[in-house]
Order: C-alpha cells, then structure tokens, then sequence
C-alpha cells in the first residue's frame, strides 16, 4: 500500500511552470529517493507535500485520503536550507519545535533528553544554538525534524554539511527510522547516497516525471551490455569484430567489453574461454549517477 | 440530550481541529513573548528609559538648586557713578558688592580698574545722560556672566524707570500705573446635561492628548519596526520554511504580532510603574531637601519681602487647578478608547510591517516599503500637534476618522469631548480596515517569505495579494 499518493499535480508561479502533471508513489515504510537538477521541482512537490503550498491542481492522498492541515504533525521536514533560531538555547529549541508539531510539553522534553544523548550533545543543552559547531547545528536540527516520530520524514539533502563519520551516523538513524515504520522521501544530488539506502526513485526534470521505479529495475534497464572481463596473466583482450568491442575505461584489472547488438553473453564467453584464460566475467550495471546524467541530458 | 450535549461540548475544546489550532497560536505567541523580553536589549531599554525621564525631568529643577545654594562666590563691582543720581540704587547682596563713588570724566575706568588690583572683578561706569540714552558700561579683564549682566541691567531699568515717573510730578502716578498692570484670564467652564458647572483646563486637556497620540506613534512605530525586524530575521536564517511546515503562515504572522503586541504592553506597564515609584523617590527626597535647606530659603525670603508666601500660594493655586483639570476629564472612557484606538492602530500598522517585511531578504532592503508606512504616521503625528489648536475642526474631524491617521489624531481629541457618532464610525472604520490590513499581509506574507533572492518592488508585492 501506498503512503503517499500524488496524482497529476500542477504548479505554476507566475507564469513559470514548477510542477507538469507530476505523480508520485511512496510505499509504506519505503525510502524513497526524489532526483532531479537544481529548479526541476523538487522543492516545489516537498512543499505541496508538507502543506506548506497548495497545488493548483491534482491531488495528494496520504494513507489513501486526501492530505489535511492537521496530517502536517505527521510529517518531519528538514529543508535543504537549513534554519534554526540561533540565539534560543538548544533545548528550548528542540521543546518548542517539538511542540509546534503537537507534542505535548512533557514528552517533547522526555524526547529530547533522548536524542541528545544519543547525538552526544547533552552538555550543549543549555548553549545558545549560534555558539555550536556547524555539524552540532545540523545534528540539533535533524532531532527536531523527527523528535515527534513522524509516519512520513522528508529530507532534503540531508548529508550535506556532515562529515564522513557524522554521516554514517546519520544513516544509521535513517535506517533505524524506516525500521520503525517511517515512510522516508529523500530529495538529493548525491547518488552514491542514493545507490546505498533507496529502494525507489522519482526523477524530475523541468516539471516533468521522466523516470521512475525500483533503483535495481532501473539500472538493468539501463545496462549496456558491458562487462568486465579477466583473463589469465594480466593480459588485455583485443576486441573481436563481430562479438564486441573493447571500450577504453579506466579499469585497473581486466578489459572492459560492449557486446555487439544481438550477441549473446554466452557466445562471447564460449570464444573468450578458446583464446584466452578466462579468469572472471562480470557483468557492470551503470551506476545511477551515470543514468541521472544520461536522462537529464535526452530531456534536455 | 444532556449528556449528548456535554460530549459535543468537551469533544469540541479537548480534541478538536480548532483547540489544536488554538494551541499552535498560543504557543507562538509565547515563544515570540519570551524571546524577546528575555533579550538583553529589553532589559536595558525597559529599565534605562524611566531613568532617563526622571533625569531630564530633573535636571532644570537640579540646575536651579545647584544655583541658588551652592553659588557662594562674591562679585566686586566698582560702580563709577559720572550721573551722580543711580549710583545708591545698587545695593549689596550675598553675592554681589559694590563699591559706588561720584566720578567725573577725569577718572579713568582703565586706570581705576588697575589701580584697584585684586579688590575689584569689575568696573561699571554710568554715564551722565544715562536717563537718555538708557545706558550703561561694565568691564573687566575677566568674562562678566549673564546673570550678573541682567541682575545690574534690571536693577538700572528699574531706578530709571522710577526716576521717570518721579519727573512727571505726579505723586499719584506710581500707584496708578501699578493698578493699571493687567493680566487678564479666561475660565472656561462647561455644562454638562443637568446644567451643572465643571470648570475645565483646556492647556491641560492639549497635554495630555499630545502625550496621548505621541505615545501611540512612538509604540506603532517602534514595535512595527521590531515586529519586521523578526519577521526577516527569520527568513534570513531560513527556520521559517521549518515552522511553516508545522503551522499555518497566517498563525506565525498573528502569533508574531500579538507576541510583541504583548511585549510593548508589559514594557510600558513596567515603565508606568517604574516612573510612579521615582516619582514618590524623588518626591521624598525633594521634601527632605527642602527641610534641610529651610533656613537658606527663609534668609532669602528676607532679601524678598513676602517671596515665600508669593511662591507658595503661587504652587497652591497651580495644584488646584491641575486638581480640578484632572477631576474634569471622564478617565474611565479615555482610557478605555485609548486602549481601543491603541490596539486597532497597533494591529493595522504591525501587520503591514509584517507583510512587507517579509518581502525582503534583509533588514537594509526593507526601506522602500517601510518609507510610505513611516510617512503616514507622520502626517498623523503633525495632524495631531496641527489639531491641537482645534480639536473640533474640519482636519481635526476629518484626520480623526481615516483609518490610518486616526489612532494618533483621535488621542488629541479625546479629552474633549467627541460626538458619539463619529468615536463609532472612527473606530469602525479602524478595525474594518485593521482587519483587511492583516489579511492583505497575511497573502503577501505567505507568498514573501518563501521567496529569496531578487528584489522585490511595489507592484511586485502586491501582486501576490491576488
């Protein structure tokens, strides 16, 4: 089942179109990875999403009904911008930001001894939020965007500013979080990132959906036919003229090879496996940044 | 039919869409309340102000006891009297001594005044034909201050003066000009239904609108500008996308404007309190001086035949009539159109800051849309002092019922009497356009604060109205 359903939505400011009859489907318990270049509309669909803008037209459906004002306790949201009042302590933040979303004062406290135990940063409860470290800063507002332990979390861009260890960490909790139950919508650029947690994507580009599924569907869609190969003394393999070609990559071990349309794998192992020492074959899937790219340039 | 009642009823405020929206509004107003009484800039400002009123207010009252009792010094004057006549009118006081002689022109001012070395500061010469001329000299190789120029130029206006009237010849002259010395005054007095006399003080009444209408121009002012100020902080540090993720821009933008609505409340009741308790402070400590420099007052009161008894009488029948002006104004109703007219012009002025605030991305670029809302207020504020003179005429009337001028100007009038009629319509008229104020910012605000980079115009802004 889906947690989230956007059907046909469109967007426009002044005359400029954001969003062009954009879908969206987030499964329950899913992360899910929401691509696209700098002013595609991404942002645009997260506000929609999160209420903080009305759709022209099309719907949003969450747990199968419409979105309402009051789902927006439902929902955590770290922007890609990030914001924090700077010179309000860092529990009171925490507490009134928890509050905002309808946790009562008592629990939103509890909670927050929680999370700052957990980031480590108890002895910097009663500091003003200006006196911390950048990546103390992104770590308070990472609790308060999921301190009301929200069904939908959206992020968007959010290892940018942490540091490789801060970041693992911060991917944990993500995982932890999906593991809870949270549905989890992902804006990034970053497409290692995207690789390593999504399950799913959406890909915007000027306005419009021009790919969208499983993050492994797409990338055997995606192939092309290239493989490499490792043959017995470090030797190269030269190309053959009618089974494939030897494209120039910069593979330290083995040869990497296009098969030439219509040939099958087999056929190019059984006359490898004849003239050569076959050690290993593998087949290389492009990675996603290779298909972000590729699509956003034939959609250009 | 009871019990279902009481269900819908305790259903509606424990659990409801609305007791959840109350929450978030409440909410915000308390934390856009704490954060700003709890900066250190309130804290200085509410505290350092009161202070400084009683020191201004002060000062001309210190200044003159500094003055009257600490001045001990002794001015020495040699008085070269070529006339031979007004040389005896000046007589030694505690900080003055003469030393009067009958010249001629063969004694040299110059010489005299080196001659006499350390024993005089100065030399005045009054010259034969002063009755004519009406003048005389004083010098000095020292600075002569003002107060002794006067002192000697009012006691030689004086004697002259005498001595002109004593060259008519006619012994009734002096006691006739003396009756003839009119200063003449208007009571003004007015009727109420019954017919029954109250005496009003309209100077009186001018102050205390004056004081009135400044006061809410001051506050609209300085809150707005405080209240914009909040609203690009928040854009600019971008936590404004996170909070409207959590409640609507509508409730930040109201929570916001009550919140410091509430904050300039608490500051100027924290000031009335405090200027109440200086006031007694100071009161105590000027009667205790008062008692330890008696005997001071009472030696000068010799110098002055009767000057105590004139004084005093004089502060008795100022406090009457100040008793009287303050017992002649119906308070409970200024008061409570003050607040009325206070809070209605508040909210309109406080919500346009807000909307345009929050078109800019910072402080520095908001000028263009703070220039015409600073502009209407002082056309107000100068209609007010304008209206002064006359509160019940057509700019008075006209000023006091446009919306965006009426707060300030309405305060000038309001302790005259204003027809019913036209308080209602003004007032009307005020929160009917307050009200439109808070929803065109509200649309401007929603739309302002999530935009960022280009600079917005006018025309811009109000396009997103719509």
């Amino acid at each position: 089942m889906n947690f989230i359903d956007v059907n046909s939505v469109v967007k426009q400011y002044d005359g400029h179109m954001a969003l062009d009859h954009v879908d969206l489907h987030v499964p329950q318990g899913c992360i899910y990875g929401l691509l696209g270049p700098n002013g595609a509309g991404k942002t645009s669909l997260i506000r929609i999403i999160n209420r903080i803008t009305r759709a022209d037209s099309g719907t949003v459906m969450i747990n199968g009904r419409p979105l309402e004002d009051k789902d927006i306790t439902n929902i955590g949201y770290l922007p890609e911008e990030r914001g924090l009042y700077k010179k309000i302590k860092v529990a009171d933040e925490i507490v009134y930001l928890a509050r905002l979303k309808g946790m009562p004062k008592q629990l939103a406290v509890a909670e927050m001894e929680k999370w700052l135990t957990r980031f480590d940063l108890t002895e910097w409860r009663n500091r003003k939020v200006e006196e911390l470290s950048k990546g103390m800063q992104q770590k308070v507002q990472f609790i308060t965007t999921v301190i009301h332990r929200p069904q939908l979390l959206i992020f968007d861009e959010p290892f940018s500013g942490f540091d490789p260890v801060n970041a693992e960490q911060l991917k944990r909790e993500i995982m932890q979080l999906r593991n809870e139950g949270s549905t989890i919508l992902f804006s990034t650029h970053n497409m290692a990132s995207v690789e390593e947690i999504c399950e799913k994507i959406t890909l915007i580009n000027h306005a419009h959906v021009v790919l969208e599924g499983n993050v492994a569907d797409i990338k055997q869609q995606h192939k092309k036919n290239l493989f490499v190969v490792n043959v017995a003394g470090d030797k190269q393999v030269a190309p053959h003229e009618n089974l494939f070609d030897v494209v120039p990559s910069d593979q330290h071990q083995g040869t990497l090879i296009k098969l030439c349309p219509g040939v099958s794998l087999h056929d190019a192992i059984a006359w490898l496996n004849e003239n050569y020492t076959l050690t290993g074959i593998n087949e290389q899937l492009p990675s996603m940044n290779e298909i972000f790219i590729e699509t956003v340039q034939k959609n250009a | 039919m009871h019990n279902w009642l009481r269900f819908a009823v305790n259903h509606f405020f424990s659990n409801s869409f609305f007791c959840y929206k109350m929450n978030k509004l409440k909410l915000i107003i308390q934390h856009e309340y704490m954060t700003m009484v709890g900066k250190k800039s309130f804290i200085i400002m509410t505290l350092l102000i009161p202070f400084l009123i009683l020191i201004v207010g002060c000062i001309p009252v210190l200044l003159a006891y500094i003055n009257s009792s600490a001045d001990t010094s002794v001015t020495r004057i040699a008085v070269i009297d070529e006339s031979g006549n007004y040389g005896s009118a000046f007589k030694d006081t505690p900080n003055y001594r003469f030393m009067v002689m009958q010249g001629d022109k063969a004694v040299n001012a110059r010489e005299f005044y080196k001659n006499a070395g350390e024993s005089i500061d100065a030399v005045m010469v009054i010259p034969a034909n002063v009755l004519d001329d009406q003048q005389a000299t004083i010098y000095s190789e020292n600075t002569i201050d003002q107060g002794t120029i006067s002192m000697l130029t009012n006691c030689l206006s004086d004697t002259l003066a005498r001595a002109k009237i004593a060259s008519f010849n006619d012994p009734d002259l002096e006691s006739k000009i003396e009756q003839s010395q009119v200063s003449a005054q208007v009571k003004s007095i007015k009727w109420n239904e019954e017919g029954d006399e109250q005496e009003q003080s309209a100077q009186f009444a001018s102050v205390l609108g004056m004081i009135l209408s400044f006061l809410t121009y001051t506050f609209v002012l300085s809150y707005g500008a405080m209240i914009m100020n909040s609203v690009v902080e928040e854009k600019t540090n971008r936590i404004v996308e996170v909070i409207v993720s959590s409640c609507r821009p509508m409730e930040l933008m109201m929570g916001k404007i009550i919140g410091v609505g509430l904050v300039g409340l608490t500051q100027f009741a924290i000031w009335v309190v405090l200027l109440g308790i200086g006031y007694l402070v100071l009161g105590l400590v000027a009667g205790g001086a008062m008692a330890v420099s008696n005997p001071e007052a009472i030696t000068a009161g010799m110098n002055l035949p009767g000057g105590t008894d004139m004084a005093s009488g004089m502060v008795d029948s100022t406090m009457s009539e100040v008793m009287t002006a303050l017992a002649s104004i119906n308070w409970l109703s200024l008061l409570g159109n003050f607040v009325i007219y206070f809070i209605g012009g508040y909210l309109l002025y406080a919500s346009l800051f807000a909307g345009f605030g929050s078109a800019v991305d910072q402080a520095s670029d908001s000028s263009q849309f703070t220039m015409p809302i600073i502009l209407i207020m002082f056309i107000a504020l100068y209609a007010g002092i304008a209206c002064i003179e006359n509160p019940s005429g057509p700019m008075a009337v006209w000023c006091s019922i446009i919306p965006f001028t009426s707060p300030v100007v309405m305060m000038v009038r309001l302790p005259f009497d204003v027809p019913w009629w036209q308080l209602l319509l003004s007032i009307v008229l005020l929160y009917a356009t307050a009200f439109a104020c808070i929803w065109i910012s509200a649309r401007i605000y929603r739309t302002g604060i999530l935009l960022y980079g280009k600079k917005r115009t006018f025309k811009e802004v109000l396009k997103w109205v719509k």
